[in-house]
């Protein structure tokens, strides 16, 4: 017979099951973006490649992307740093920092480097791909190295 | 900063996650507080010592002498 749970415990379970449905959301939310930018997108354009001006999409997809997109990369985080401990969310500003600190840095450095052409020219989905990179590294060296 | 943050817990046989429930946090904080990678805000702080019915200096020890 298993040791029934201390309130503590039961709390702790609960904050856990807390944590897996908000991930479960966040998992929701990313795969149907990229669901409905795959199946709806009509033009020739890549984010990755900064071909911007081929990309197409219905006007009304475009927005209903941009509120999901909205609710994804803020309302979301935002609402899970009231929901983590005082640990986790210092952990959580390590690496928001780390991914500032990246593109103030990162992007004048791809500048120079463009002007003594060593790499192609800066471009947004760049700009932001340093920031989300820097940010999925710091977040493990804030909460494993440190 | 060293703590008895784990002696404590021990003598009243409570795991990680029973006193993280307790004072609200999770169980990989209190885990990181015993070992030291953590020390926790004031509130925090003062959370474990009434938990504990202690001095928040009886807990934690930053290796300054008075």
């Amino acid at each position: 017979m298993s040791k029934p749970l201390g309130p503590g415990e039961a709390r702790t379970r609960q904050r856990q099951r807390r944590q897996l449905v908000y991930v479960a959301i966040a998992a929701l939310l990313g795969g149907g973006i990229g669901f409905v930018t795959g199946f709806f997108d009509k033009g020739d354009g890549s984010l990755f490649t900064g071909d911007w001006e081929a990309l197409s999409l219905d006007p009304a997809i475009a927005v209903i992307l941009a509120l999901a997109l909205v609710a994804g990369f803020a309302v979301l985080p935002l609402y899970g740093f009231t929901q983590i401990d005082e640990m986790k969310r210092e952990n959580n500003l390590i690496a928001s920092t780390g991914g500032c600190i990246a593109v103030i840095t990162g992007f004048p450095v791809w500048a120079v480097l463009y002007a003594g052409g060593f790499v192609p020219a800066p471009h947004a989905f760049g700009v932001f791909a340093i920031a989300f990179v820097a940010m999925a590294i710091s977040y493990p060296i804030a909460r494993f190295v440190r | 900063m060293k703590n008895r943050l784990k002696v404590l817990r021990a003598e009243r046989d409570w795991s990680q996650a029973e006193l993280a429930g307790r004072l609200d946090v999770s169980r990989q904080a209190v885990n990181a507080i015993e070992t030291g990678k953590h020390d926790p805000s004031l509130p925090l702080a003062f959370r474990i010592a009434r938990l504990f019915e202690m001095r928040i200096e009886d807990i934690f020890d930053d290796g300054e002498q008075q």
